[in-house]
């Protein structure tokens, strides 16, 4: 049942990670480990693609938490996309949209994240 | 008691013996000189009498001792070493102190009489000894009842014996020849049953080969001698030729013994090795079944199962390695160093063989790469594969040094041992997996019973409001928690929450949120001031992961007005004239925000209450439900069975929706716990003086299994 997976493809020096199935408290330490290593390799501009992810319960969210503060402090962000309804409703309920920025698709996230870059120049 | 027994019994026999000694010995000294065939007749019967008793006495006595045939075989020797000595030199011995004996004979003195009673008895107890002995040896790992062999054997001794006395008339001599004869024919079939030999070990038939030549040519010259007409023969025979007759049967039977003996360990030492081995297999296997049931720590099985497979192969050192997690570990080595295991073992994982061998195979050390850095110079190694269900699950290596190879059946004896290990591994690995999932449901017992404990046990009341509750815990136990608060006379205060995480941890944070909310309740009035505070006092205690939704409420009882604010939670829900309004001001979780963003984000609402409103408080374990199909039961469908319930009784429309859960997530677990809290504004009621609510079931809090 728990059948959950990752992929990440990187876009210049954002990371696109895409989610898989069913994200809970069993299948989570499976995306702790991709964030982990993008931290590893100095990646921390990361867009999170929720296109496919079916489920994602209150351990799922847990995952963002832990490493939204790491990389911020390196000037980079966690930003999500393309939510089902279904998705973006338990997020909506516990005021993720005020925390993290959430968009309809991939470019435009990957959009804002150059759009900082140029200002940083 | 029964040692006593024994002990009397052995007494008492030995008493008897003595007795019996003493009367031939009178006897022989005061009635010797009348020499009619009715008193020697009487003289044999008390010299058999006396060789009875002495055989049942030293029964006892071998008896109580553990027989080991080679021992037996040893003493037999030891005492016709002895014999040997005597018979020979008895003559020179006698004729020294007494002269002539044949004259001496005739006319004994007292001495005399003694000294030749002494030598008879000795001749008496070594013939006892060696016919026990015999026996021993006889019945020794005999299969079958066959005592009737050796009972006919032993009457025609004592009748060839006793007849002897008949050959002083000539004619009458046959008697006791054809006795002899049908004895030695009986010696020769019994002295064939010698099963024992089959279960000595080769070190031991080697002993006894050469035991046995020199114990038979012993008896054969002890039976040459006492032949011969030297004093040794005349003094017996003069004194008791049953006796005499009696020693050379018994001669006879060592004679012929011994030689069948000879052979047939001869014949039984090049199979010795062969039996000794499959001996070793029997007994490691029986050991190790025994020890499958008994040896629960894994790297001691691992011990033991290199510590057998070197004796049942004969080998030189052993090892296992085991798969942990796709990792190859040894769990134990024996008689190898680590760095010679090591070695070996990426030897063998570097051959193609390495993931398809069925049964044992061999490797040729010859052909290992840096052989020079082996600390011993090992020929051949084996390596038997721990399967359980099909799957490889390990390894098991032996090692041969020097010449020695494995051949077929070192192979096949190494597979049979390899299942049972294998299932000795799985029996362990299971029971490993079995006492921590045990420990994991006692956790769980623990943290249902904090829940049970921190979640109101029965509804409360207050004036004009009717409450009825619901709890369901998920098996994980999921951290919901709801609670009313007296705050004054005419304040009721309400939470819901539901903790991320399960377990334990949950359960921790639980209790700790009971104790936030009870003492911030009493002085804190305005919700959202209640969760930003909150929010500031549970930093400590929640990690980077966890966070709480929850919703807190304030009831003016007097003016009906809610006041309520929102952190992250589902909405409360309000029923009113069969319309459902999400109230849903806005708020994030506790734990996940601890800057002023919380405050700032953090909205409060004000509801006036009509008569008969519902306000529903729920987590998403009842909007979460799925079905086998992995659907939610969703808001909608909960939605819609409040609103057809709305005018039942509270406890009425909770049995509903658990119901309609119930049966919309059958063939599914449930996965989160459930809590459902139904207020009614209902202005005219007021409880009455005994406590009790009319026309109310009263609803205690109860866990109704989905």
């Amino acid at each position: 049942m728990s059948e959950f997976s990752t992929m990440v493809s990187d876009k210049g020096d954002v990371s696109i990670i895409y989610l898989k199935g069913y994200l809970d408290a069993h299948t989570a330490p499976a995306l702790e480990n991709t964030f982990a290593s993008l931290i590893d390799k100095g990646r921390y501009s990361t867009v999170v693609n929720f296109k496919d992810l079916a489920y994602i319960s209150s351990a799922g969210l847990g995952v963002f938490m832990a490493f939204i503060e790491k990389m911020r402090e390196n000037k980079g962000d966690i930003k999500l996309t393309n939510m089902t309804d279904k998705v973006y409703n338990i997020f909506d309920l516990l005021g993720f949209p005020l925390l993290y920025e959430i968009f309809k698709t991939e470019d435009e996230a990957l959009t804002k994240f150059n759009e900082i870059k140029k200002s940083e120049k | 008691m029964k040692a006593n027994l024994l002990h009397l019994r052995k007494n008492s026999r030995f008493r008897l013996f003595i007795g019996i000694v003493t009367a031939l010995f009178f006897y022989k000294i005061f009635l010797i000189k009348n020499e009619s065939l009715v008193t020697s007749f009487i003289g044999e019967l008390l010299i058999l009498c006396t060789i009875i008793t002495l055989t049942f006495y030293l029964t006892e006595i071998i008896r109580s001792r553990k027989i080991n045939p080679l021992s037996v075989v040893l003493n037999i020797g030891i005492l016709n070493a002895v014999l040997f000595f005597i018979i020979t030199f008895s003559g020179d011995l006698l004729s020294g102190l007494f002269g002539n004996i044949e004259a001496k004979l005739n006319r004994p003195g007292l001495f005399f009489s003694i000294i030749l009673f002494a030598y008879v008895l000795f001749v008496i107890v070594s013939v006892s000894y060696i016919f026990l002995s015999f026996r021993e040896l006889f019945y020794f790992k005999q299969k079958r009842n066959v005592s009737v062999y050796f009972n006919t054997m032993v009457v025609f001794f004592v009748l060839a014996s006793l007849t002897t006395i008949l050959d002083s008339n000539a004619d009458l001599s046959f008697i006791s020849n054809t006795f002899l004869i049908v004895s030695i024919i009986l010696v020769s079939i019994n002295s064939i049953r010698i099963s024992w030999i089959a279960f000595i070990i080769k070190k031991e038939k080697i002993s006894l080969l050469i035991l046995s030549v020199i114990i038979s040519a012993l008896f054969i010259v002890n039976l040459v001698n006492s032949n011969d007409a030297n004093s040794h023969t005349k003094l017996l025979s003069a004194y008791s030729p049953a006796l005499s007759k009696f020693l050379q049967i018994i001669l006879i039977y060592g004679a012929v013994y011994f030689s069948v003996l000879f052979f047939t360990t001869l014949f039984h030492i090049p199979t010795a090795e062969a039996f000794d081995r499959k001996a070793q297999e029997v007994s490691s296997l029986q050991f190790f079944s025994k020890l499958i049931t008994r040896v629960l720590d894994f790297s001691e099985l691992g011990e033991t199962v290199a510590d057998l497979a070197i004796r049942i192969c004969n080998a030189h050192s052993a090892w296992v390695i085991w798969n942990d997690g796709g990792e190859l570990k040894t769990l134990s080595y024996k008689n190898i160093g680590y760095v010679d295991a090591e070695l070996i073992t990426n030897f063998f994982l570097s051959t193609k063989r390495k993931g398809d061998i069925n049964s044992t195979v061999t490797l040729n050390l010859a052909k290992i790469e840096n052989r020079e850095s082996l600390n011993e110079k090992y020929n051949q190694a084996s390596v038997s594969p721990l399967k359980t269900h099909n799957e490889i699950k390990g390894y098991l290596i032996t090692l041969k040094k020097d010449d020695q190879i494995f051949d077929e059946e070192d192979k096949n004896a190494l597979d049979t041992f390899a299942d049972y290990a294998s299932v000795a591994f799985e029996n362990s690995r299971l029971l490993e997996e079995s006492i921590e999932k045990e420990r994991m449901e006692r956790e769980l017992d623990v943290a249902r019973e904090i829940q049970r404990k921190i979640l109101p046990s029965q509804n409360p009341y207050y004036k004009g409001i009717l409450i009825s509750s619901v709890f369901i815990p998920a098996f994980e136990v999921g951290g919901d928690y709801y609670d009313f608060f007296n705050i004054s006379q005419n304040k009721m205060g309400f939470v819901i929450a539901d903790v991320s995480g399960k377990g334990i941890s949950a359960a921790f944070i639980m209790a700790e949120m009971k104790g936030v909310f009870e003492s911030l309740s009493h002085t804190i009035s305005s919700p959202k001031n209640i969760l930003v505070k909150a929010n500031h006092i549970l930093k400590n205690s929640l990690d980077k992961k966890s966070f709480i939704s929850a919703a807190y409420g304030v009831i003016d009882l007097d003016d009906g007005v809610l006041t309520l604010a929102r952190a992250g939670h589902c909405p409360v829900l309000l029923i009113r004239n069969g319309n459902v309004e999400r109230l849903r001001p806005s708020g994030i979780g506790l734990g996940l925000d601890f800057t002023a963003n919380f405050e700032m984000q953090l909205d409060e609402i004000k509801i006036e209450l009509n008569e008969n409103d519902l306000l529903i408080l729920y987590t998403d374990g009842i909007t979460e439900a799925k079905n086998s199909e992995m659907e939610d039961f969703g808001e909608n469908h909960f939605e819609k069975i409040l609103i057809e319930n709305a005018d039942h009784d509270l406890d009425i429309i909770s049995n509903k929706v658990i119901k309609e859960i119930t049966l919309f997530s059958t063939n599914n677990s449930q996965h989160d716990d459930i809590s459902l809290v139904i207020l009614k504004w209902k202005k005219q009621f007021i409880k009455n003086e005994s406590g009790s609510l009319p026309g109310l079931n009263k609803m205690e809090k109860k866990n109704v299994g989905i």
